[in-house]
């Protein structure tokens, strides 16, 4: 059984046709990297999976889940897959420890120790246990993604979405944020994740995609398609980002 | 000519009784003129298009239209419209609930509208309907950007209240002018007057610098 299946997606911005009939199926414990030029739709394609964008005809499902299925089954749909954004978008004001306290509390409806305990442990799992009670601003780049990854883990997701989570960061803070990722990959949790990190895709995906103009253009595992680009966009492409 | 103490002690019982009405005036017009700006200012900034051109609408006659014929039209216009009574200090709140109401939309539109998107998609994303991320994410960051042009909203409605002595409300400004008219001491009893607002404002002021130190703009 499919966790995510695209049904003939289609998705306009006004006048201009982003999608034409997406079809993908995404399984459990896949990590699925999306690359491709930008522009090519690749945050599009994550965002409709959680509906923060609407579309127009074709269904999308999760879980059993549908983006059409009106408001109760969207917030099922957001409850079980956790979004990191480029931007890492933490709530200021509140501390590490409270922004992935958040979501438990408001969401799932924990205790405020449910919440706590659970949150300190994902801070953990992310190697902040000592900036807990840091606000984002007094965080590096590195350590607020890491945060936001705990945020998302703390709504116990059956499935996690990245949109870029590392183009913001300066070189040297990628690696602590790809190796969480590694990490969450390593145990199981099925992943989406559009990045230009092809190295991370070659270590810790199990499948790639590569999207031109709105287009899955190859679909493969990461081992055959770098090895041996099927075409010359992609061949080109992999040459601009290594 | 020499400036007679007594003339101010002998009227500052009643110049702190138009004090007091003043700033009742202010306060009451104020939390009236701030609540319905803060729902007009929502609507404004997320409001379904035929509400939010009304509010826009609302907006622009308000300011678009001096306080002191604000005034005349709810204290000798609308009593004549309506068939009712209308006593002065109400007429008096009204006019500046109405007036400060149409600038607090305009800030509150703004400053909702200056939180950063993704903040907002970062608490749908985790399954919390709209109004929730209002309540809890947004509405409190944008509350923190919106005590400074509020603070001077506060400044500005309380001077306003001056307005007010055209329909004979004897608020401090009125107080004065009459206290003249009686005794002559024009350049004591404005003096008293002006350093009376002067304290009162201050006051308002440091308010709301304490309110900005606790509640930083993040
Ligand atoms: N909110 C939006 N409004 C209008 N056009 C958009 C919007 N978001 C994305 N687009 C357009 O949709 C296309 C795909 O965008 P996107 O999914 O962000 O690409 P990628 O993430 O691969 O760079 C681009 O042409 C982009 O300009
Ligand atoms: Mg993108």
């Amino acid at each position: 059984m499919s966790i995510v299946e695209f049904s003939n997606v289609q998705k306009s911005f006004g006048p201009h046709k982003i999608f034409n009939g997406i079809n993908l199926e995404i399984m459990p414990r896949e990590v699925v990297v999306v690359i491709g030029p930008s522009g090519s739709g690749k945050s599009t394609l994550l965002r409709c999976i959680n509906a923060l964008e609407s579309i127009e005809g074709g269904d999308i499902r999760v879980d059993g889940y549908s983006v059409k299925g009106g408001r109760n089954d969207i917030r099922n749909i957001r409850l079980e897959a956790g979004m990191v954004f480029q931007q890492f978008n933490l709530f200021p004001q509140m501390t590490a420890l409270e922004n992935v306290m958040f979501g438990p509390m408001r969401v799932r409806k924990a205790t405020r120790r449910e919440a706590r305990e659970l949150a300190l442990a994902l801070l953990e799992k992310v190697g902040l246990s000592e900036r807990a009670n840091h606000y984002p601003a007094e965080l590096s780049g590195g350590q607020q993604q890491r945060v936001a990854i705990a945020r998302a883990l703390a709504i116990r997701p059956k499935l996690m979405l990245f949109d870029e989570p590392t183009s913001a960061l300066d070189p040297e803070l990628r690696q602590e944020v790809l190796k969480v990722m590694q990490t969450l990959a390593e145990e199981g949790m099925t992943m989406v994740i559009v990045t230009h990190e092809i190295e991370f895709a070659r270590k810790a995906g199990t499948r790639l995609l590569f999207m031109e103009g709105g287009k899955i253009a190859h679909d493969g595992t990461p081992g055959e398609l770098l090895a041996n680009p099927p075409s010359e966009r992609l061949r080109d492409f992999l040459q601009h980002v290594v | 000519m020499s400036f007679d103490w007594s003339a101010v002690i002998a009227a500052l019982p009643q110049l702190l009784q138009g004090a007091e009405l003043t700033v009742f005036i202010a306060a009451i017009g104020l939390i009236l003129g701030i609540s319905v700006g803060m729902l007009l200012g929502m609507l404004r900034a997320f409001g379904p298009m035929p509400v939010n051109a009304l509010v826009q609408v609302y907006v622009a006659f308000i300011r678009g239209t001096p306080l002191i014929v604000q005034i005349m039209f709810i204290y000798f216009a609308l009593p004549i419209l309506m068939h009712i009574r209308i006593q002065g200090v109400t007429a008096g709140i009204i006019a500046i609930a109405i007036n400060s109401s149409a600038y607090v939309a305009e800030i509150v539109r703004g400053s909702l509208l200056s939180i950063s998107k993704g903040l907002t998609e970062a608490g749908l994303a985790m399954g919390l309907p709209f109004w929730k991320v209002l309540v809890f994410i947004t509405g409190p960051l944008a509350f923190r950007r919106l005590i400074p042009p509020l603070g001077n909203q506060c400044i500005t409605s309380l001077k306003d209240t001056s307005l007010l002595l055209v329909i004979g409300v004897s608020e401090l400004t009125f107080t004065g002018q009459e206290i003249i008219a009686d005794n002559f001491r024009a350049v004591e009893i404005w003096s008293a007057v002006a350093v009376i607002y002067f304290v009162m404002l201050s006051a308002v002021g440091l308010f709301w610098q304490y309110v900005e130190r606790r509640m930083p703009i993040l």
